[in-house]
């Protein structure tokens, strides 16, 4: 079914940094074949993991963005019964009707099943779905088959892809589909990750921009009583914000003076709050 | 290989699976690991499958390569207090040394592990004073004091985790914060609510229901007619009684908060009401208990497929139950004891539950909650209970 793997080392993207521990386990679940579950605050780049994958390894990359009503078979294929029905009625098409595999169309993981190489299959918030999502999946990840009901025909995976699951949610999913991946928790990036994620998205940012507003970042992070703590991709905007704004000065920052506190803050009881903070304060 | 170890993790409670475990070897024998910290992180990565029991499993690893100490759960928590301790010495030493009467220039001399082992032994000292959670330890990690961006010998408290070894890494127990017993969040209370829901078609007609369009195409003698349906949305209807009055409820109110916050998300239909102790003829609109007044007889005008959600401490005086003109507030006078309210609002509804802040094992000492539970289910306001609730409220 498949061809033997190569383990291509994975040492993380251009836009990706990865610390060693993660790089270990992804090159782990590749030799092992198995889907690797990702969870861990939003923010702490769960999904960005499968695009940084994709990208170094050289492989296309399919994303099932799974919805809450999402039932399996959608994501494996989908029968197209309007078209044919219609096709039946009016033959003006150039499909024959009567062969209904002309109306069947691979879902997302159908088509990283039938790829003509091998991919990157990110399966993002799984935890959206119903249990029987998941539980529906475990066979197709397991057997790497599934079968076409209507025309009573099995696809296997040409290539196995390389699996990226991710779930925001605490709550653990179903035991045996947690039993047929590995596991990994994403903890928020460190004061010193950050700068290192930073100076990956502005290569050329000055320091004391870049110290005053991850120092400052952490500490607006740390105030209670905020609902929504703004995540890496908050701090990214406000930075490049912060960059845009030709009168801003870093020194600012230290003075307690914050400019755009709603590009990190996105809740108006959080903004409220926090600009309250600052404002009486004059410490962070 | 390594099968002690394998035990080991089950005897600590962690849920290790065979399978997993021979997964693990399959790693092994393709010459995966080639370190102790591969070891670290492949075991961890295939064995466990909770952030939950990162914690736990750290320790385990410590143990097991290490020999470090196996934690006694007074350890344990006096580990935790002096880690807090030492993070609000960071933020600001004066306040923890007059707290501890001591001299801020004296503590300061000390390293960090002197620093560790003094707050220890203080600690321990101290354990008959400090039992009942003396509110300076108890918030001391968020001391709203600002800090002074002074420390003590340059000492730095977590951080710095690439080039550690994988022994130091597991020392640190850097998962402590999802150990199971961990309080209620909301993404917790979100995932336990989840299952409670009601799907009933609404909205545009707007999805096509293949079927019925075949059966009418065909009777039709071929001309296509596409049937719409409308599409399934949940449309529960859930009506939240909180215990809002009084201390006793007061420890729980940060729990009853989240669960209050999700409510109001999740549900199109919530209405939220208020009481104290226990329900006498009237609930309230506003968490004052004062302006605006629901009636209870006028429960039965309300569908009685309504799930009805009590959270209290169900903890009172038992007179304030079982005696007409039972409450404490003289206005509420109705004639009826509170206990048969109860009883008809359980009658009302028949998919109702009360859920108790009050660990399980405290209710038998408390004569209002056993009384309580026998008109209404129980459940323990933790993430079991609330999946225990759910699972009642959604039996067919």
């Amino acid at each position: 079914m498949t061809e033997p793997i190569k383990i291509i080392p994975f040492s993380g993207a251009n836009k990706y940094i990865l610390d060693e521990e993660l790089a270990a386990i992804v090159n782990i679940s590749m030799a092992l074949e198995m889907p690797l579950l990702l969870k861990g605050e939003p923010g702490t780049g769960k999904t960005m993991l499968a695009h940084a994958i994709a990208e170094a390894l050289g492989m296309p990359l399919v994303v099932l963005n799974v919805k809450s009503s999402m039932k399996l078979v959608e994501a494996l294929y989908q029968y197209d019964t309007l078209t044919r029905l219609n096709d039946s009625r009016f033959s003006d098409s150039d499909r024959d009707v009567s062969d209904i595999e002309a109306y069947i169309k691979m879902g997302k993981i159908g088509q990283s099943f039938t790829a003509d190489e091998r991919t990157v299959l990110l399966i993002d918030e799984i935890d959206k779905a119903d249990t029987d999502f998941q539980d529906d999946m475990l066979d197709v990840l397991d057997q790497m088959e599934f079968d076409i009901i209507e025309i009573d025909k099995t696809i296997s995976a040409r290539h196995r892809p390389v699996i990226v699951i991710t779930s925001n949610a605490k709550k653990d999913l179903s035991d045996p589909f947690l039993g047929r991946c590995n596991f990994h928790h994403i903890a928020f990036p460190d004061p010193k990750m950050m700068r290192r994620i930073i100076k990956v998205h502005f290569p050329e940012i000055d320091t004391a921009l870049m110290e005053n507003a991850v120092d400052t970042f952490y500490r607006m992070r740390d105030l209670d009583a905020v609902e929504k703590r703004p995540a890496t991709r908050e701090l990214i905007n406000w930075i490049r914000a912060l960059k845009f704004d030709p009168d801003f000065k870093p020194k600012q920052l230290t003075k307690g003076d914050i400019p755009y506190l709603g590009v990190l803050f996105k809740k108006s009881e959080d903004y409220q709050k926090v600009a309250a903070t600052v404002q009486r304060r004059r410490l962070l | 290989m390594f099968i002690d170890f394998f035990y080991k993790l089950k005897e600590a409670g962690i849920p290790v699976s065979p399978t997993s475990f021979l997964t693990f070897h399959k790693a092994l024998s393709m010459g995966l690991i080639g370190s102790l910290n591969d070891f670290y992180t492949a075991s961890r990565s295939i064995l466990i499958k909770s952030e939950r029991y990162f914690d736990l499993f750290d320790q385990v690893f410590a143990h097991y390569f290490e020999g470090a100490e196996m934690p006694e759960p007074d350890g344990m928590v006096l580990d935790e207090m002096a880690r807090v301790l030492l993070e609000s010495w960071l933020k600001n030493p004066r306040i923890l040394a007059d707290a501890l009467g001591m001299d801020a220039s004296e503590l300061n001399k000390l390293s960090p592990e002197e620093l560790i082992e003094y707050f220890k032994a203080r600690l321990k000292d101290q354990t008959g004073e400090h039992h009942g959670g003396s509110r300076w330890i108890g918030t001391g990690g968020k001391s709203p004091v600002g800090h002074s961006g002074f420390h003590p010998g340059g000492m730095r408290v977590g951080g710095e985790s690439r080039n550690k070894s994988a022994v130091k890494v597991a020392m640190d127990r850097r998962y402590k914060d999802y150990s199971l017993s961990g309080p209620l969040t909301r993404p917790m209370v979100g995932e336990a609510l989840k299952r409670l829901r009601h799907m009933i078609p609404t909205g545009p007609k707007d999805q096509v229901n293949v079927d019925a369009t075949i059966y009418q195409t065909m009777k039709n003698g071929g001309e296509i007619e596409i049937v719409f349906d409308r599409s399934l949305k949940d449309r529960l209807k859930v009506i939240l009684a909180i215990d809002n009055g009084g201390w006793s409820m007061d420890p729980y109110i940060q729990v009853v908060q989240t669960l209050f916050d999700y409510a109001r998300d999740q549900f199109k239909e919530l209405k939220t009401y208020f009481f104290h102790n226990t329900i006498y003829d009237v609930l309230w609109n506003d968490t004052a208990r004062y302006k605006k007044p629901q009636r209870v007889d006028e429960f039965v005008r309300l569908d009685p497929d309504t799930r009805m959600v009590i959270v209290g401490d169900a903890s009172m005086a038992p007179y304030e139950l079982m005696a007409t003109d039972g409450s404490i507030h003289l206005e509420e006078r109705s004639g009826q004891p509170s206990i048969e309210r109860l009883r008809f609002i359980a009658d009302t509804f028949p998919y109702s539950v009360w859920l108790n802040p009050v660990p399980e094992r405290m209710w038998n000492f408390t004569q209002s909650i056993n009384a309580i539970r026998r008109i209404f289910p129980m459940f323990e306001l933790s993430i079991d209970g609330l999946e225990k609730a759910v699972g009642h409220m959604m039996a067919k």
